[in-house]
């Protein structure tokens, strides 16, 4: 004889919880999803929206090729000069062609083509630069040099990525819910199903705590099984996303790399899916009882 | 033991299937609850092993209020209690060997003890053959001493038996009768209800009478008195403490 009897029949004659570790797959494999595309857009926009922070752009849209040469010596001579401002420098031909590229076409940037200068300057981290100031002193050499600190682009692109991250936030709420009202429906079930056996054990001297045991064990089996059922499917498909965006997307957008640290945290999910399940049936079993005479 | 006071009980909205019923058994009596099929022993005896509680009246039992008893407090009552159900209820998934190890491992027992005391159990009421076998491969003769040995393995301070020896021929009947007056001797106080008269008259207890949801109590050895109404204070009984049955081979629980 075993150490413990196990009074509840097995899964496999337990016709109404049977199928819950493949519904918990699914809930873990979805919630999995959400987290790591959250993630990686986190992690990948998060490098180049770093890069981009401590740069500022300057276009000089001056027509005369040689008034506009003037004015770039002018201006990176002004900048050198301006305390916050680390690096500046002029984007050769081969640059600004590799920029306009994409709107016109391989070749297609020719020569007699008006082309702006465009100056990269990089600003220190240590002092706070006071753009205003920078504005007024390009607007004093020309009309015609705009500064961009891509402030503008940089919110709505952040903006965005908030949204998606809520939007991942939400759907795995969502997926959590679901999965707490599926662990009831099931707890509910199985002890429909096991009705009888129940009443025994009370008339046996059993206390609920120990009727709730079995259920939380049972239910913390499904999670686990589940959670990892639902977290290696999620790994798959996310590993064949990157490799088949990789030559898809070649030279179009910039994939971002796969935060391994953060993915590793995703290990915790099947525990997670059975410490909730096995509390959710834990509840609904003293609370099923506890309606009872 | 148990003391009932005017006690009614009634299922859901329907009418009273026991009415007014008040009596007290001693600890260590024995007592047949007899009575026409339909007359309310399962019933009564639900009151007694706390499956049901009453619509109104006091029960005591135990030295203590059982009508008001706190859900929590009802395992601690209830494993004093052995019951054999008239349906058995054992656990078909279960071996015989774990349902009546169940009341054991219930209250904590340790496994290679529980083993021994079940299995010398289930050999002396003849299943030695069957301690594997799972109930729904039970004849009812043979799940009906694995209720009992389930009802008995803890040698409870209580015991209720519905129909106990329904199912079982005359000699298995005999047989188990030994048992419950052993048990009985050695503290339990025990309640059996039947409709077997010849069992009622080969051991001489005292009888509570159901008809109708009405009880009377008839002396051992006496017949169904023609009044319905008598005075509940000599509604005492006394303690079984006759023995016409020499020692029965069951004496695993003598470690106790
Ligand atoms: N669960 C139940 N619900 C409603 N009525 C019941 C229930 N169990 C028994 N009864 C009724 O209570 C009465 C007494 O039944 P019971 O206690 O089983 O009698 P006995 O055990 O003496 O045959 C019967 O009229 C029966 O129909
Ligand atoms: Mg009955």
């Amino acid at each position: 004889m075993t150490k413990a009897i196990h009074f509840l029949p097995d899964e496999e004659t337990h016709e109404a919880t049977r199928l819950l570790p493949y519904v918990m797959a699914v809930m873990v494999y979805l919630s999995a999803l959400a987290l790591m595309g959250s993630m990686m857009l986190n992690k990948g926009f998060g490098d180049m929206t770093e890069s981009l922070s401590n740069r500022l752009t300057i276009q000089i849209t001056t027509a005369d090729a040689e008034m506009r040469n003037a004015q770039v010596d002018e201006v990176t001579a002004l900048l050198r000069k301006t305390p916050g401002i680390d690096y500046v420098r002029k984007l050769n031909d081969v640059e600004i062609e590799k920029l306009l590229e994409p709107w016109l076409g391989k070749g297609n940037v020719t020569d007699d083509l008006p082309v702006p200068a465009i100056l990269d300057v990089t600003v220190s981290r240590d002092l706070t630069l006071n753009l205003d100031a920078v504005r007024g002193m390009l607007a004093q050499v020309s009309d015609n040099i705009h500064l961009d600190d891509h402030q503008q682009w940089l919110g709505r692109f952040l903006r965005l990525m908030d949204m998606v991250e809520y939007t991942a936030l939400g759907i795995l709420l969502l997926v959590v819910l679901a999965t707490i009202c599926i662990v009831i429906f099931g707890t509910k079930a199985g002890m429909a199903e096991n009705r009888e056996i129940i009443a025994v054990m009370h008339h046996l001297g059993a206390q609920d705590s120990m009727i709730a045991r079995a259920y939380q064990s049972r239910f913390m089996k499904y999670g686990l099984k589940g959670g990892i059922i639902g977290l290696v499917l999620a790994f798959i498909t996310l590993v064949s996303l990157i490799y088949l965006s990789r030559d898809l997307a070649e030279g179009l957008v910039r994939i971002p790399e796969l935060p391994v640290v953060e993915i590793a945290v995703l290990l915790v999910i099947p525990f997670l899916a059975a410490l909730i399940s096995m509390l959710t049936a834990r509840y609904t079993v003293l609370q099923g009882l506890g309606r009872m005479v | 033991m148990i003391h009932f006071e005017n006690v009614g009980m009634r299922y859901g909205m329907g009418s009273e299937v026991l009415k007014d019923i008040s009596f007290n058994l001693k600890p260590g009596s024995l007592h047949f609850l007899t009575g026409p099929s339909g007359a309310g022993k399962t019933s009564l005896l639900k009151l007694m092993y706390l499956a049901h509680r009453p619509s109104r009246g006091k029960i005591t039992m135990f030295r203590e209020d059982m009508a008001g008893a706190a859900r929590k407090d009802l395992p601690k009552f209830r494993r004093k209690i052995g019951v054999v159900f008239q349906d058995f209820r054992l656990l078909d998934h279960l071996t015989a060997v774990e349902n009546v190890a169940l009341p054991l491992w219930i209250a904590g027992g340790k496994g290679a003890v529980i083993e021994e005391h079940v299995e010398e159990l289930l050999t002396w009421v003849g299943l030695k053959g069957r301690m594997k076998a799972r109930p729904p491969t039970l004849s009812g003769g043979e799940k009906q001493r694995v209720a009992i040995a389930r009802a008995v393995i803890k040698r409870p301070d209580l015991l209720l038996a519905d129909e106990p020896t329904g199912n079982v021929d005359p000699a298995i009947a005999k047989r188990i009768m030994h048992l419950f007056v052993e048990l009985n001797k050695l503290g339990t106080t025990t309640v059996i209800a039947t409709h077997d008269m010849g069992l009622v008259e080969e051991v001489k207890a005292d009888r509570l009478h159901l008809s109708d949801g009405i009880l009377q109590l008839i002396k051992a050895g006496q017949s169904l008195p023609e009044t319905t109404s008598f005075d509940p204070a000599e509604f005492e009984t006394t303690s079984l403490d006759q023995n016409e049955y020499g020692p029965l081979g069951y004496d695993g629980e003598d470690d106790q």
